[in-house]
């Protein structure tokens, strides 16, 4: 009965100061929104960094550290330090434990988006996410030695179709002063959107990578030596050396066994790792900083509830005059105190059931949107553990912030005289 | 101090007290001087007038009845319990439980409605409740009728509400599952001649109807005629 009739107070007293509290509501809500916003994104950015790459088993490259390798195979960041033979990729090929591979070249660019050389592997084999095949937003894979397949992020940013010729740079470069003039390619298709790095680079063939680089073997363009499109018909460009390769084992119990085979390889020192384990080892590397944002925004919620006690507190000595006849009237200063408690419990959870609502509405409205147009993607989900966590506590938080202005009502309640409050 | 009982026709109606006033004491702190009041012994069902000018600890002498001070020393006994000698929660029980109370102004809980103010004390208390003998709506509504509140004010908020209206809306919180004591301090101060007369007729003939006894503080001497008994605070003892 006392418990319903406080409920029923703090309901009315709630509508009562309905406006001073909608900001006050307001601004928790958005801190809330930050916080879980900023909770879930990095769970999301987490899974979809981690899941860059998929179902490769092995990266193998010239010998060097596994960030490195990671770093310049998958994320196009950085360069190789050195290539491998294509004698080494042919042997690697007539491995029987290994199911597919697909050859990485590396080391020219497209107006800063670097240029993958490779094979008709990448479109088959290739895998990101939870196991998703690369997809064709329109066209066809290469199939020409001058045609060229783009990222998504690629055709989006420079606003490609299918058909455009394209001049590729020689190096890596944003901008370059030695482009394949003479070997122009053809956009023959663009790539889905993935959110991984794929978006952001293009891709030919091998032999395409092999015909721009003609006539260009001491690194600049010796005129006269060069080839035309047309010169290219019917040659043979098979090249001499590739940057990287991406494997994938028939059985992946033998991951390990075929990684120190390979890092032991005696015709030329080779380096082989596992791309989760890499990946994880790189994020690690980031989570400082993703634990210290939101570390700050944990003081943005603390800082909205403070603002909750100002707000109170102040309110507190407009209610003098109710406490004084609720006094009077017979209730006990814990009810009093405990109408503050049910007020500020409700008012927080007034602000997470919003937030969670607009977090709801802000995934589900931008979540495509930041895919199509960032490659960022990020998709609604169940809440895990944590964020429950983290939801919760705002509540619980918001509670013992209430034990001030209810003690001090309760407090004031139990020294109060009859009437108006400080009159003797 | 003085007291000045003087008494009344119905001071044998009842073989108990109201009120029981002994050698009463209270100060604030000890730089302050120790207040005085005067025993008193009313008869339940009997009214008392309480007189004092500003700062004769008239609202002190009311939180002490109502005990929401403590005494320095004497003792206070309503309907015979020592009320003093009951626990906090005991002691808000019983206020709960006996007790109606109106002040100067803002009587009234801003966030209510007319209707659920005066309903307030029967939801505190289940002996108020039942002492309704009725559902406390149809009750509350019986007061407000008697009270002359128009039944467009029953819902409104009551910061909607006169001055006037507000007075006996508290009068109606007050005597609502009829308590055996009403602690009225200076309830007439802000309404005008005509209507204060009109307030305190009202509230005392409903108050008979219950046996309730009412006591009521004023500055005004004026309006001692319409109590049976009448005590004065402040008098510089002899």
């Amino acid at each position: 009965m006392k418990a319903r009739l406080a409920l029923s107070l703090a309901t009315a007293s709630l509508w009562h100061r309905r406006k001073v509290l909608a900001l006050v509501c307001l601004t928790l809500t958005l801190s809330v929104t930050l916080l879980l916003g900023i909770q879930y994104l990095r769970t999301e950015v987490k899974q979809s960094f981690t899941s860059t790459i998929s179902d490769t088993d092995l990266i193998i490259g010239a010998r060097s550290g596994q960030l490195n390798l990671l770093l310049y195979t998958v994320f196009h960041i950085g360069d190789a330090t050195n290539n491998i033979r294509w004698s080494t990729f042919q042997e690697l090929k007539q491995d029987k434990r290994i199911d597919w591979l697909i050859p990485i070249s590396l080391g020219d660019g497209y107006k800063g988006f670097r240029v993958v050389g490779t094979d008709d592997g990448f479109g088959e084999h290739f895998r990101f996410g939870r196991g998703q095949p690369l997809k064709l937003a329109g066209g066809q894979w290469f199939d020409g030695v001058f045609d060229v397949v783009l990222g998504a992020g690629v055709a989006r940013t420079l606003n490609h179709a299918i058909d455009d010729k394209i001049i590729l740079s020689h190096g890596g470069g944003r901008t370059s002063f030695s482009n394949h003039k003479n070997t122009p390619f053809t956009v023959t298709g663009i790539l889905e959107s993935t959110g991984t790095p794929v978006d952001q680079a293009v891709y030919i063939s091998l032999q395409g990578m092999e015909a721009m680089h003609v006539g260009w073997e001491s690194g600049v363009a010796i005129p006269g030596r060069t080839l035309t499109p047309e010169q290219a018909e019917g040659r043979d460009f098979t090249p001499s050396a590739i940057t990287a390769v991406f494997a994938g084992l028939d059985r992946k119990i033998l991951t390990f066994r075929v990684q120190r085979d390979l890092n032991q390889y005696t015709g030329e020192p080779l380096s082989a790792i596992l791309p989760g384990v890499a990946l994880s080892e790189l994020w690690r590397l980031m989570s400082q900083f993703e634990r210290a944002l939101l570390g700050i925004t944990g003081f943005v919620v603390i800082t909205s509830l403070i603002g909750l006690i100002a707000v109170l507190l102040t309110l507190q000595t407009q209610r003098a005059h109710e406490i004084a006849i609720l006094r009077a009237a017979g209730a006990s200063p814990s009810l009093i105190a405990s109408l503050y408690i049910i007020e500020c419990l409700a008012l927080a959870l007034v602000a997470c059931l919003i937030s969670l609502l607009l977090s709801v509405l802000a995934i589900s409205i931008l979540g495509p949107w930041l895919l199509t147009h960032y490659g960022v993607q990020i998709q609604l989900r169940p809440l895990n553990l944590e964020e429950w966590a983290l939801l919760v506590s705002v509540p619980l938080a918001a509670v013992l912030v209430a034990l001030i202005p209810a003690f001090s009502a309760w407090r004031q309640g139990r020294s109060q005289g009859f009437g108006s409050p400080g009159e003797p | 101090m003085n007291s000045q009982s003087e008494s009344g026709a119905h001071s044998s109606q009842s073989g108990r007290f109201a009120l029981e006033v002994t050698n009463l004491t209270f100060h604030w702190d000890s730089h302050q001087p120790t207040l005085t009041f005067p025993d008193v012994s009313l008869p339940r069902g009997e009214h008392l007038f309480i007189q004092g000018a500003s700062g004769t600890g008239k609202s002190t002498f009311l939180s002490l009845l109502a005990g929401m001070l403590p005494p320095a020393s004497g003792a206070i006994k309503l309907l015979g319990t020592n009320i003093h000698q009951l626990s906090a929660g005991k002691r808000d029980r019983f206020r709960a439980d006996h007790i109606g109370v109106i002040f100067q102004q803002f009587n009234l809980v801003p966030y209510l409605t007319a209707e659920a103010n005066v309903t307030l004390p029967c939801r505190l208390s289940q002996l108020r409740r039942a002492a309704t003998g009725e559902a406390p709506a149809v009750a509350t509504q019986r007061l407000l009728t008697a009270l002359a509140i128009p039944e467009s004010h029953w819902q409104r908020k009551v910061t909607q509400l006169s001055i006037g209206q507000q007075q006996r809306i508290a009068a109606a919180r007050a005597l609502i599952g009829a308590p055996e004591i009403i602690l009225a301090d200076e309830p007439t101060s802000a309404l005008d001649s005509e209507n204060r007369d009109r307030f305190i007729n009202l509230l005392l003939a409903m108050a008979e109807e219950h046996n309730t006894s009412v006591l009521f503080v004023s500055h005004d001497r004026a309006l001692a005629h319409h109590f049976h008994h009448q005590i004065q605070l402040g008098q510089v003892p002899a």
